[in-house]
């Protein structure tokens, strides 16, 4: 990747995403965490991110929540969900409320890089397809 | 109120005042109801021995036999006949029907059997689920922290002395054991995963032979002969592939291991019959003790080494096996070897179809 991807980290166990963040901003990842949904609602109006990491249980906004939030405010950015607890249930409505991908936490941070470069490629495409279709719309 | 052991000692001295003695009916000699009540004791021994042996069921027939003998005893010959014929028939409907009888107890024990292990497997499921979840987050933060750890020791390789090898050392086995924890906490939350089957047509033999062939590179060099008997006009399965995939895959490196080197695992395929295919898993290996074999399909039975084994594959495998509307049995004997055997329906009954 030639541009660091911008991280958003989103979890409410303050030493987890801390330490998460340190650890992807040392792999040349530009990444800030915060640690509840509406917080991250409230930065991504403030600043662009590419790839927001959103843990699925929080206390009062859920990630499913925010995920739902987040995706009609900002339809671009990519979401890769963290969770302790895998369900397919869980899965399903994630997919369907267009999260990229989701993760089972413990997850190695080099494996949580690679998700996060293709997110942050798949967003970039993503934009540039909608780039050419409304210079297209504009022609 | 009195003590028991007054009580038993009433009644040991009641026991010793039969048998009867002197003349209690007047008009008939002492003698001749001696032997009519050594008859009725003669019977009702027979039935009390019967009757412990096989509870209820043997109360008609013995109690007309019983009868016969009295009537017997009292010169009733037409009367005794006829009970004895009555007895007699009803001692041959009685075998009939306990034959009966005790198949479908077997039978229902099997179920009890098969009901108590499915609760079991769901009352962990779910209690796992929520004990995964609680222990993946703290693994998850351990686990970062020992990267963030290296790294600073890489970032000290400049001043590198005895005491980061040995950091550096004792962080690879935390991230190791990490590593276990999380292997068991996903294990078992796929265990404790409740959604249906997904049923596709399936060419068994060849799901089998792919998952042979991943296991025959370990088995060549453990000196382990894979031998294939897939029987060659299989019907298609309607079962869900992926799953039932986990399963054979999981038998088989069982079998290896249950192996260690030399020997022999056969895969065997074959219709059953009665709607449905059969998938069998033999090998020459240790075999399972007779008190273990109850508990092998138990979530967290394990023989292997500590470390070695989470002691959730078989059990994960009965869960699916049984979620697919099938059933999974196993044979074995002690440095013989054993024999795993899936039964599954042809025709699924469970589960979403996928065109």
């Amino acid at each position: 990747m030639t541009v660091s991807p911008k991280v958003l980290i989103v979890d409410d166990e303050e030493r987890f995403r801390t330490t998460l963040c340190k650890l992807l901003v040392v792999k040349g990842v530009d990444a800030k965490a915060v640690g509840s949904g509406k917080e991250a609602l409230k930065e991504l109006d403030s600043n662009p991110y590419d790839v927001v990491l959103l843990d699925v249980k929080m206390p009062e906004m859920n990630g499913i929540e925010a995920l739902a939030e987040l995706k009609k405010a900002h339809r671009t950015v990519e979401v890769i969900m963290l969770t302790g607890h895998a369900s397919v249930d869980v899965a399903v409505e994630i997919m369907r409320l267009g999260g990229y991908e989701y993760l089972l936490k413990p997850c190695p941070v080099d494996e949580l890089l690679l998700k996060i470069e293709a997110a942050a490629e798949r967003k970039m495409a993503r934009e540039e397809r909608l780039r050419k279709a409304e210079e297209a719309r504009g022609a | 109120m009195e003590s028991p052991q007054r009580i038993l000692a009433q009644g040991s001295r009641i026991s010793t005042v039969a048998p009867l003695q002197g003349d209690v009916f007047p008009g008939k000699g002492a003698e001749d109801l001696w032997v009519r009540c050594s008859n009725l004791t003669f019977a009702m021994q027979i039935l009390e021995t019967l009757h412990a042996r096989r509870s209820f069921h043997q109360v008609p027939w013995v109690s007309l036999l019983a009868l016969s003998v009295l009537l017997f005893a009292f010169h009733e010959a037409w009367s005794g006949c006829l009970a004895l014929l009555i007895a007699l028939g009803s001692f041959l409907s009685i075998r009939s029907l306990l034959v009966d009888v005790d198949r479908a107890v077997a039978q229902k024990k099997k179920l009890d059997q098969q009901l108590i292990q499915s609760q079991k497997l769901a009352s962990v499921g779910e209690l796992s689920s929520g004990i995964a979840h609680e222990i993946n987050n703290p693994l998850a933060i351990i686990g970062q922290e020992i990267e963030w750890v290296k790294h600073l020791l890489k970032e000290d390789e400049a001043s590198q002395g005895s005491n980061s090898t040995e950091l550096s050392d004792s962080f690879r086995e935390i991230a190791r054991q990490v590593d276990r924890c999380k292997e068991i906490t996903h294990k078992l939350l796929d265990f404790a995963r409740k959604s249906e089957p997904l049923v596709q047509h399936t060419d068994l033999n060849r799901l089998v032979e792919d998952m042979a062939r991943l296991v025959d590179r370990e088995a060549v060099l453990k000196q382990i002969q894979i031998v294939r008997a897939y029987q060659a006009d299989l019907p298609f399965v309607q079962t869900d592939g992926p799953l039932l995939r986990q399963v054979v895959l999981n038998l088989l490196t069982n079998a290896v291991f249950a192996i260690g080197e030399n020997g022999t695992i056969t895969v065997e395929t074959r219709n059953s019959g009665r709607n449905a295919v059969e998938v069998l898993v033999k090998d020459t290996g240790c075999g399972i003790p007779q008190e273990d074999l109850g508990k092998i399909f138990d979530p967290f039975f394990t023989t292997k080494p500590q470390g070695q084994g989470t002691g959730l594959g078989l059990s994960i495998c009965h869960g699916i096996v049984t979620r697919l509307g099938g059933e999974i049995q196993v044979e074995s004997e002690l440095q013989k070897g054993s024999v795993f055997k899936i039964r599954l329906p042809i025709e699924s009954k469970k589960g979403e179809a996928l065109e």
